[in-house]
């Protein structure tokens, strides 16, 4: 038989003052996670989008050259880890993201190029065919497709395109679509070279070991140190993962300011309000705790059952609040984010780690207002209300 | 043996002074039932929560054993009350969430839970309540749950009962029950009954009776 002081025994026969609080509580967490969630979900789009960083590195002549000039082509050459480099011409095509739409780049090679870089990002046809020599075609992977809402034989990119520097002068058409995970857009480099006659030639470069790609990146041009590294910034750019991702959360720095302020204002708020609705509910108990104080249920032992009930409804609460965020941000990912260019990770344990203060802050909020009411209960008043 | 020494209690209000107890003494020998009397506001109850702990007197001394319980400290009063006390109320003040049985065991020490069901379910067959455990209070009569009360008081086997007023809020037949019980116990333990009801205290060994916070006499009782 449990003891009937348990907290298991109020919490389960007192349904209507348990529930309102633990929905606070469920509501709370699945409002901080879904914030949390989706601030750090432009972080993972960008990874996403451009995963194709991990496996080679981009670098692009400044405005003035059409092409990457000798000198620092051959500062490329010497670096021992460097497997190979490829000079390609490029385009763009537009990608929907939660931002707009932003160029995504497509690489015009040469056919025996073209297998080596699937090949390194371990991209299969599964449909289709690959572009036929300067011809307007593309082979891309099934993320753009699915982002682009497109199918085989649908135009990818045309004269009539919105947006930037995205487009083409002649409609260019997908004629293959690669089993990947990884966003990457491929045409034929006699294509590019006679279509986009202004746009600059660009090389790209693999390292023998993959896992060398960020050090050797970071010694020809440091993040956020440009001008310490091998490569000129003045002459060529380099577009690597680390890049990407220091723009990138540099630019949202005051947007992850914002949402941890949001976050602690709610907590704060809800732990307000679960301290008062604490008190309401002791006021509501006050002949019961009177009677167990004269009965010689000492302080300690009341307020560690007033401890105990709030924090396993609390810890309940936030459990069930958890749950719901990953599905309910499962199903959001997946019906309502990724055709808008946006991944969550419905799982993002930095979302969740951001939720772990409302259990603490309310337990605490109660803790402290109960146990000065506590103090002050006088048994006798109560037993003498008649 | 439960005794307190010239005991006062005075209750201030803006500039008023209320003397509602005025030096009682008294003793309380065991294995008797004891009756304090008096008419509303001769301060009957509130010698009672003194002596049980629950207030604290303006001056004079409460000592069970010889031991001074006047000034203990919360935590060392609430353990004597949980140990060697008992209390019945003038309402039951039965927790509505909790079984008849629950209630009973509500101020029993996790430790001793197992051990202390069956002398529950005992003590409600003594009381006229068989089958009445699994009830909540909403489902009993007011007879009734004031014998839970009862029940409640008597589980953790009291040194002494203290009873206010326990059968104010009942017809005859139900105060009439409470009150055996309660004389049944104070065979072999101390039972301290607060009432204004003489027809009540019929079994009392001893009556003390209070007026305007003063002690008049002890009358013992001429029917046990």
């Amino acid at each position: 038989m449990r003891h009937p002081l348990s907290p298991f025994t109020y919490l389960t026969r007192n349904p209507s003052k348990v529930l309102p609080m633990g929905f606070v509580i469920v509501l709370c967490v699945f409002l901080i996670a879904a914030v949390a969630s989706i601030a750090n979900s432009i972080d993972l789009t960008v990874r996403t989008i451009y995963r194709y960083t991990e496996f080679f590195t981009y670098v692009i002549p400044q405005r003035s050259t059409q092409s990457v000039p000798m000198d620092q082509r051959a500062i490329l050459e010497m670096q021992p880890e460097i497997d190979r480099i490829i000079e390609g011409g490029v385009f763009f095509v537009n990608i929907k993201t939660v931002v707009g739409r932003l160029p995504f780049v497509v690489i015009g090679s040469t056919p025996e190029e073209r297998d080596y870089l699937l090949k390194r990002i371990r991209a299969t046809l599964v449909e289709g065919r690959m572009p036929e020599e300067g011809k307007p075609e593309v082979v891309v992977s099934q993320p753009i497709l699915e982002n682009r809402n497109l199918k085989l034989g649908d135009v990818i990119a045309g004269p009539l395109d919105d947006g930037g520097i995205a487009g083409s002068p002649v409609p260019v058409k997908v004629v293959g679509v690669l089993k990947s995970d990884i966003w990457v857009a491929m045409s034929s480099r006699t294509f590019t070279d006679k279509t986009f006659l202004l746009t600059p030639k660009c090389l790209l470069f693999t390292t023998k070991v993959p896992s060398d790609l960020d050090v050797v990146n970071e010694r020809l041009m440091p993040v956020g140190r440009k001008g310490d590294g091998f490569l000129s910034p003045e002459k060529v750019n380099v577009l690597t993962r680390a890049n990407l991702l220091a723009e990138v959360r540099d630019s949202l720095s005051s947007m992850y300011m914002i949402m941890e302020v949001v976050s602690a204002t709610v907590i704060f708020v809800i732990a307000l309000m679960s301290g008062m609705l604490s008190n309401i509910y002791f006021t509501q108990r006050i002949p019961e705790f009177g009677v167990l104080a004269a009965l010689g249920i000492s302080r300690a032992r009341l307020m560690m059952k007033i401890v105990w009930e709030t924090v396993i409804l609390t810890v309940i609460a936030w459990a069930i609040g958890s749950v719901l965020s990953v599905f309910l941000l499962t199903y959001l990912a997946a019906n309502v984010f990724k055709q808008r260019g946006l991944f969550l990770d419905a799982m993002d344990p930095w979302a969740y780690q951001h939720t772990l203060p409302i259990p603490v802050a309310i337990t605490i909020f109660a803790m402290v207002t109960v146990w000065v009411r506590l103090k002050r209960l006088d048994a006798v008043s109560v037993i003498e209300r008649r | 043996m439960l005794s307190c020494n010239d005991i006062c209690l005075d209750y201030v209000e803006a500039t008023r002074v209320t003397h509602a107890l005025k030096g009682v003494s008294l003793d309380f020998s065991p294995n008797k039932l004891h009756g304090i009397m008096g008419p509303s506001g001769s301060g009957k109850s509130s010698l009672l929560y003194i002596l049980c702990g629950l207030k604290s007197p303006t001056a004079g001394n409460v000592a069970l054993d010889g031991t001074s319980i006047t000034n203990m400290s919360d935590a060392a009063c609430a353990r004597l009350r949980s140990q060697k006390f008992g209390f019945v109320f003038q309402q039951p003040f039965l927790l509505n969430y909790l079984t008849a049985l629950e209630n009973i065991l509500v101020g029993i020490n996790p430790d001793q839970l197992s051990a202390s069901v069956q002398k529950a379910e005992s003590l409600l067959s003594y009381l006229g309540l068989d089958g009445m455990g699994d009830k909540y209070p909403s489902m009993l009569s007011g007879g009734e749950r004031q014998r839970v009360a009862v029940a409640r008081a008597l589980i953790g086997n009291p040194d002494i009962v203290f009873a206010d007023e326990p059968t104010a809020a009942l017809d005859k037949d139900n105060g009439y029950k409470v009150m055996s019980a309660l004389a049944d116990w104070a065979v072999d333990h101390t039972v301290i009954v607060v009432t204004h009801d003489a027809d009540m205290l019929k079994g009392a060994d001893v009556i003390h009776h209070l007026i305007g916070g003063c002690l008049v006499d002890d009358q013992p009782s001429n029917v046990r």
